[in-house]
């Protein structure tokens, strides 16, 4: 008896999972073109209005459905359950969105509307075509290379719909954009504004209210959950991936301001950060590890600090790492600050 | 309050912008602002973003912001994020862009520039972009006549399936060589289920490789596979008028793989795995993500996401589990949890908690949202913190 309870229970687990996964569907389902099709109804019997121009969806009432149906088995209305949870979106979405005048089609497709709703024959529940059955009629060659869109769509940017087939948006856009968007950026420019890129690669950005979006935490983000906490260990997993986006400034304005050091020492360095000895120097392998973090707080005049000690014949000894070589003047920052105007490197480096 | 001198320039625009929108025959003037309120500094933010067009072929666009923050200066504060103009041919072969925006060249890395921008098609599908002008600094910034910027990209179509292109870009400051970059660009798709990318920028001053990116994906009808590297090194990101230049750093290094696995209709696994090179640390990233839609277009979801990252002093082990629910009367409620832990405390606590509860309300035109932050991290035992955020849009014919 406990044994048919526990298999009873556990079917019936399965059951609710597989309703959670969609793997069963216990909804609305998508309407069933093919066997409306088979019968030998024609399109425009229930889409009647679909050549006239108007903006209208051009869905069947439940009038029209039942001048055949004659016995419902339901009060309800007939698109409420006999039509794909999504349809009626898309086909509002591709109204306000896509410049298309099905009078202008019919008659070319002879009234076969399956030349272009291909999806009819296998069930689909989305009867949009996709935009590759266009071009199957239609050369835009030209306007793809010219990146016109407006041709057929109107307000690419306003509509959001991410791209299905070109450029897809899947997996870790966020870390693969800049590799795509580097041979593709007019490409970009045809739904992104200027707003949407400046958003994180402007020098002026504030934490744009749209861009945070703190109540919709699948929206795609850099720093998502508690990035706050944790930034200090990403920025020296990855080294130079935080100014990508950031001045180098940024850290150390928000670090003074919130008064964020080592109140023990007086610095936020640790202990044995700068010593004579090799194991008393910290510094320097962090340095060459992330210079981008150390020219956040001594960039600009702070660096007189460093060329205090690292200077050949000082005691940090020659800054240049083996095999170095620059295209900087001597008499440009930051040479000059070693290697006086008119002076070899090596004059230079015993002046100091 | 002190406003950053280009805002006149802002309210021109925005006149401008007006007057666009009035000539304008098939897009309205588009008007947005966004003000967003929280606790945490306690700071406000009002950002105001117009675009409109004029046809044929003659756009504009400017976002502008203030922001008041106590804790940081006790003053408020503005600037210019976007003020741009954009005109193009009929055809598409020539466009041309003025003003405050940021300038894309391929390989290189994207400047902030008041300045302009052209691009000519040519024929034998050969692009020209060329981009000059002064690079952006936040606030008020005098005496910088001599600090410009000039680049370009020369590009070849292939089809419609990819490009290459090489890009050259050269910026002083005060009239000094600070950078000069060498880039180059490919991008192809292959087919309709395969797509790769690749990019290398290579730093002419203090000569190096300063990036290196390359990315390729294959699709199928329920599995999707990237491979993925990456080659950065953050010296040939300074200016080379910085001492920190010529330390010569240690680059760092990523490679792995992504792959996602849409499991039911409804149900999507990802696992990402790569390793990590810095110095001579190698370490391991790791994430695996659940994510369940609770109805058909995704309006509810459910994820959970397993994270270990780093390595040394710096590893760390995370888990995020986050949710939203949509309601009625265009309501939706959505939480995050998020726990941290350290491999090494060294006193900055074992466990770092990050916990978030919003309910939003979007009607149209009109976007509001309030939330609950709470959370425990190296710099405060706790701390609960409220934000605020609402949206207005206008579109007017």
């Amino acid at each position: 008896m406990i044994r048919r309870i526990a298999l009873g229970a556990v079917l019936c687990g399965l059951v609710a999972c597989a309703g959670i996964l969609g793997l069963t569907r216990s909804g609305p389902r998508a309407f069933p073109h093919r066997a409306h099709v088979i019968a030998g109804v024609s399109c425009t019997r229930c889409h009647a209005g679909v050549d006239d121009g108007s903006p209208a969806l051009h869905l069947p009432d439940d009038a029209r459905c039942t001048t055949c149906h004659t016995k419902p088995h339901d009060t309800r209305s007939c698109l409420g359950c006999h039509v794909a949870p999504t349809a009626i979106a898309e086909l509002a979405e591709a109204r306000d969105h896509l410049i298309f005048d099905h009078r202008r089609h019919l008659a070319g497709a002879n009234g076969n509307c399956m030349r272009c709703h291909t999806g009819v024959a296998d069930g689909d529940d989305h009867m949009r075509p996709a935009m590759a059955t266009c071009f199957r009629c239609h050369d835009h060659d030209a306007s793809r290379d010219a990146r016109k869109c407006d041709a057929c769509h109107r307000d690419l940017a306003d509509q959001a719909t991410l791209p299905a087939t070109h450029l897809a948006h899947d997996g870790d856009w966020m870390r693969e954009h800049g590799t795509r968007a580097a041979s593709s950026a007019d490409l970009c420019e045809s739904c992104h504004k200027q707003s949407f890129c400046a958003g994180c690669h402007g020098r002026t950005v504030p934490a744009l209210p749209a861009a945070r979006r703190f109540a919709d935490p699948f929206a795609a983000s850099v720093h998502r959950a508690g990035f706050a906490a944790r930034h200090s260990l990403e920025a020296r997993s990855e080294p130079g991936v935080c100014t990508t986006c950031h001045a180098p400034e940024r850290c150390v304005s928000c670090h003074t301001a919130r008064g964020i050091n080592d109140d023990r020492h007086g610095s936020p360095h640790p202990l044995g950060w700068v010593g004579l000895t090799a194991a008393d120097n910290l510094h320097g392998r962090e340095a060459r590890r992330d210079p981008a973090a150390c020219a956040s707080c001594h960039g600009g005049a702070g660096e007189a600090l460093c060329v205090q000690c690292h200077a050949v014949g000082g005691v940090g000894g020659n800054p240049h790492p083996p095999g170095w070589s620059s295209r900087q003047a001597l008499s440009a920052m930051p040479c000059r600050m070693c290697h006086p105007i008119g002076s070899t490197p090596s004059g230079a480096s015993r002046s100091r | 309050m002190k406003l950053a001198p280009a805002t006149p320039t802002v309210l021109v625009v925005l006149g401008l912008l007006g007057l666009l929108g009035r000539a304008a025959g098939a897009d309205p003037l588009r008007l947005r602002a966004d003000a967003l309120a929280t606790t945490a500094s306690p700071a406000g933010l009002l950002v105001l973003d117009g675009s409109a067009a004029a046809e044929p072929g003659l756009s504009a666009e400017a976002v502008v912001w203030v922001a008041g923050n106590a804790a940081l200066d006790g003053g408020s504060r503005g600037d210019v994020l976007v003020i741009a103009l954009d005109a193009h041919s009929r055809d598409g072969t020539r466009a041309a862009r003025l003003g405050r925006f940021v300038a894309v060249m391929g390989a290189l890395r994207p400047v902030h520039v008041d300045g302009g921008s052209l691009r000519l098609r040519l024929p034998q599908r050969f692009d020209v972009e060329l981009a000059a002008g002064v690079p952006v600094l936040p606030g008020l910034a005098t005496s910088r006549s001599w600090d410009w910027l000039v680049g370009g990209r020369v590009a070849r179509r292939f089809g419609d399936w990819g490009s290459a292109g090489i890009a050259y870009q050269q910026r002083r400051d005060d009239g000094q060589l600070a950078t000069e970059e060498l880039g180059v660009d490919a991008g192809a798709a292959l087919g309709r289920r395969d797509d790769i990318g690749a990019r290398l920028a290579y730093d002419l001053v203090n000569p190096g490789i300063a990036e290196i990116g390359l990315t390729a994906s294959h699709r199928g009808k329920t599995w999707r596979t990237e491979v993925y590297a990456r080659h950065l090194a953050a010296s040939h990101l300074l200016p080379a008028t910085s001492l920190f230049s010529v330390l010569g750093d240690v680059p760092a290094q990523r490679a792995g793989a992504v792959v996602t696995w849409t499991a039911a209709p409804r149900l999507d696994l990802t696992a990402d795995a790569g390793a990590r090179r810095v110095d001579t640390d190698i370490d391991v990233e790791l994430a695996l993500r659940a994510r369940l839609k609770l109805d058909a277009r995704g309006a509810g979801a459910l994820s959970a996401e397993l994270r270990r990252s780093g390595s040394g002093m710096d590893a760390w082990t995370g888990a995020r589990c986050a949710g939203r629910l949509a309601l009625p009367h265009a309501l939706a409620v959505s939480t995050e949890l998020e726990l941290v832990r350290p491999d090494e405390a060294r006193g900055r606590g074992t466990l770092w908690p990050w916990a978030l509860a919003a309910i939003n309300w979007d009607r149209g035109d009109w976007q509001s949202a309030v939330a609950v932050e709470a959370s425990a991290s190296p710099e405060y035992r706790s701390r609960v913190d409220a934000l605020f955020q609402l949206s207005r849009r206008w579109g007017m014919p």
